[in-house]
């Protein structure tokens, strides 16, 4: 077994530095089924899949572990999962159904996703999942029927003092100096940090080759900084990182007025317009040829929209946009609607009832109005919050 | 008059005329669409004209007319702005179309609303759906433009262009609702009333009746108070951050206001648009802000997201702001 297996956190009282975490999931488990389903996310070693088991194991439910591919297969979900979850008084014990990494649903599993909704509606068990980046587009329709909470990096006193608890416990005798070294090159990441240990562990020598990094992708970070801070043909920058062009276009999108002023604001925005239209056109005809440009003129683009190279340091940011569509869509779900059911009852469209919402509201107060238009309990809710 | 609608309390539904006689404006049309229904024999029809001038009421007025009791069978109503897609309308004229009319007239109604909104190639399935079912349906389109439905559907209906309710019209039925409401509506709140609906007769009994909420008294400056909370699209507050050389102050402000309304890229931009020629800046940059406006207008519908375009535009609203263009 390799140490990172044997040194796993089993309970709630091993998961380090996540207590927050912690005392939300077992609020879940404790209120389900007001919220079916809870995605753990956060970078890569945080204890994503330990903290999901350890609520298994203190909560003495039964782990039941579906892949992405599970999803795409119908027949064998059904087969597997239908009596799991709907049968319940066949088992003594509860089940926890435990979905690791759906952020790794790619190609055709994606088709997995609306089973995956569906499941969530179904279940009679709680589910979890796990994923690195919970903000991705394909994930949205299984955002909306979850709870989420967020796994922090871990920092670098809490990894020293356990690899200098796994140092000691396997016989190593390294020096803390030399943890220290391996904490700092995991980025947060415990796994990572464990594994390094165990391949020097053994090794008489102290010598660790810093430059021998791991093979993690340049974060988006460093991508930005080099793009804004530098002024390079940038063409092939953004091989170096997981993210896709259209996820960089965002965080371009957000961080740009943190960069450029005036002049250079207006031709960073222009250049990252052109790459727009270029996408638009690959969208619609299906060009993709056209990559290349929405590539060139978001990396050199960007970096060429200065007179000069800037010094300093910029704290950018995670792009918000898309996150502040999603909470108003959620927020406007119920206004949404009842625009329909008013829209159909006064003979105009749905667009022209929202677009007038705020005139509307006074009328959608009346009582009298809300039972002719059949509201529900949550939709009267909702206009009674209004001013 | 009677009150012949009751029980729901949405005015605009309440006092919406259900007789030829009892429409406001239009009477031109009025006379000639009667003579039609009189026939028991309707064309396709095409209405084309801007909001709240009667053209779904007239479409409304017809089936009554027509199929009596038993209108509500033999008519169906899609709004083309909401439907998903031109296969959805399809498949519902489809179910719809299926069963023969009832009583002595042969065809049944379809009222498609804003049908301006169908993109051209679905104009065209269109087309074919008229054809197929012309035996069994008829059509009644309702548009804001005629020019913008395609000329094979046009050919196929009677046109009918719908004039912006005069003042005197929209009078007259806001007086009767007065009546009937026991409001006392002030000469001057009617002014004003009438000027923030734009001759918009639904807008115009929707503020009416928002007003009247809070007191059956109402007067002009309850009416300017409504009407200025209802305000859509702040398009001003934003140029004034993006002149004032706030880049990110406008780009939130944008957002925030584009998200609460749910108002489309296409449509701010059309506000930024005539709020540029409100700018304090020099004649000459307006005009360059223009161009840039066409310009940006023009990569929206090239390019697949418009916020990335609406920022690339208030960048040089920002450049502006410091006289340069």
């Amino acid at each position: 077994m390799s140490l990172s297996e044997k040194y796993r956190a089993k309970r709630y009282s091993e998961i380090l530095h996540q207590d927050q975490a912690v005392a939300d999931i077992q609020k879940f488990l404790r209120e389900f089924p007001k919220k079916k389903a809870l995605i753990l996310y956060g970078p890569a070693g945080t204890g994503k899949t330990s903290l999901a088991h350890a609520a298994a194991k203190e909560n003495d439910l039964e782990v039941l572990e579906l892949n992405s591919s599970d999803l795409r297969n119908r027949l064998k979900l059904e087969e597997t999962l239908r009596p799991a979850t709907q049968q319940y008084s066949l088992f003594k014990k509860g089940k926890l159904l435990l979905m690791d990494e759906v952020d790794g649903v790619t190609g055709t599993d994606i088709g997995g996703i609306p089973e995956l909704v569906k499941l969530i509606h179904s279940t009679a068990f709680p589910i979890i999942m796990t994923c690195n980046d919970v903000w991705q587009s394909k994930l949205s329709p299984v955002r909306a029927k979850s709870k989420l909470v967020e796994m922090k990096a871990l920092d670098l006193g809490t990894i020293i003092s356990l690899l200098l608890k796994i140092s000691e416990q396997e016989g190593f005798n390294k020096s803390p100096q030399f943890l220290k070294q391996i904490a700092i090159k995991s980025q947060g990441d415990l796994r990572a940090a464990i594994n390094d240990l165990e391949s020097y562990g053994r090794l008489s020598g102290e010598d660790i080759d810093l430059n021998d990094k791991r093979v993690i992708s340049q974060s988006i970070f460093n991508v930005l900084r080099r793009v804004f801070k530098e002024r390079q043909p940038f063409l092939d920058l953004y091989d170096t990182t997981d993210e896709s062009l259209d996820e960089i276009l965002l965080w371009i999108e957000e961080n740009i007025p943190k960069e450029y002023k005036n002049e250079a604001l207006a031709r960073a925005y222009y250049a990252l317009g052109n790459a727009d239209v270029f996408r638009g056109r690959i969208y619609k005809n299906q060009h993709w040829r056209f990559l290349v440009y929405q590539n060139a003129f978001q990396s050199a683009g960007i970096s060429f929209a200065k007179d000069a190279p800037l010094d300093g340091f910029t704290k950018y940011e995670r792009p918000k946009r898309i996150l502040k569509i999603w909470l108003n869509n959620q927020k406007i779900a119920k206004k949404k609607t009842i625009a329909k059911k008013y829209a159909r009852m006064v003979h105009c469209s749905t667009k022209r009832a929202l677009r007038d919402f705020t005139v509307l509201t006074p009328i959608l107060k009346q009582e009298s109005v809300q039972q002719k238009l059949q509201l529900s309990d949550e939709e009267v809710a909702y206009i009674s919050s209004l001013k | 008059m009677i009150v012949k609608m009751s029980g729901v309390n949405i005015w605009t539904e309440k006092y919406r005329p259900t007789t030829f006689d009892e429409m406001v404006g239009q009477q031109e049309i009025i006379k000639r669409v009667k003579s039609l229904v009189q026939a028991l024999n309707i064309p396709h029809l095409l209405f084309a004209g801007p909001a709240g001038t009667g053209k779904s009421t007239l479409a409304l007025i017809i089936v009554k007319e027509l199929f009596g009791e038993k209108w509500k069978e033999n008519y169906l109503e899609l709004n083309a702005s909401d439907e998903r897609g031109i296969d959805v309308v399809r498949q519902k004229v489809k179910d719809f179309a299926r069963t023969k009319a009832i009583e002595n007239i042969p065809f049944k109604v379809i009222f498609l609303d804003e049908a301006d909104a169908l993109t051209k190639e679905a104009q065209q399935a269109l087309r074919r759906t008229m054809e197929n079912y012309t035996s069994t349906c008829r059509f009644i389109m309702s548009c804001n433009y005629s020019s913008r439905i395609i000329d094979p559907i046009q050919s196929r209906c009677v046109v009918f262009r719908f004039k912006l309710l005069e003042k005197k019209d929209i009078k007259k039925r806001i007086d009767f609702i007065a009546q009937n409401e026991k409001l006392n509506i002030r000469e001057e709140a009617f002014d004003t009333l009438y000027e923030v609906s734009e001759g918009d007769c639904r807008r115009a009994i929707n503020l009416l009746q928002a007003t009247a909420a809070i007191s059956p008294d109402v007067t002009n400056d309850m009416i300017t108070m409504v009407s200025s909370a209802a305000k859509p699209a702040d398009v001003r507050v934003v140029l004034d951050y993006a002149i004032a050389g706030d880049f990110i102050g406008a780009r939130d402000k944008l957002l925030d206001t584009m998200l609460k309304d749910s108002v489309s890229g296409t449509d701010i931009i059309k506000s930024i648009q005539k709020e540029i020629w409100n700018l304090q800046v020099e004649p000459h940059i307006k005009v360059k802000l223009t161009e840039k406006t066409g310009e940006a207008e023009f990569r929206m519908i090239e390019g697949s997201d418009e916020f990335v375009q609406l920022q690339a535009l208030l960048a040089s609203f920002v450049l502006a702001g410091r006289g340069e263009d």
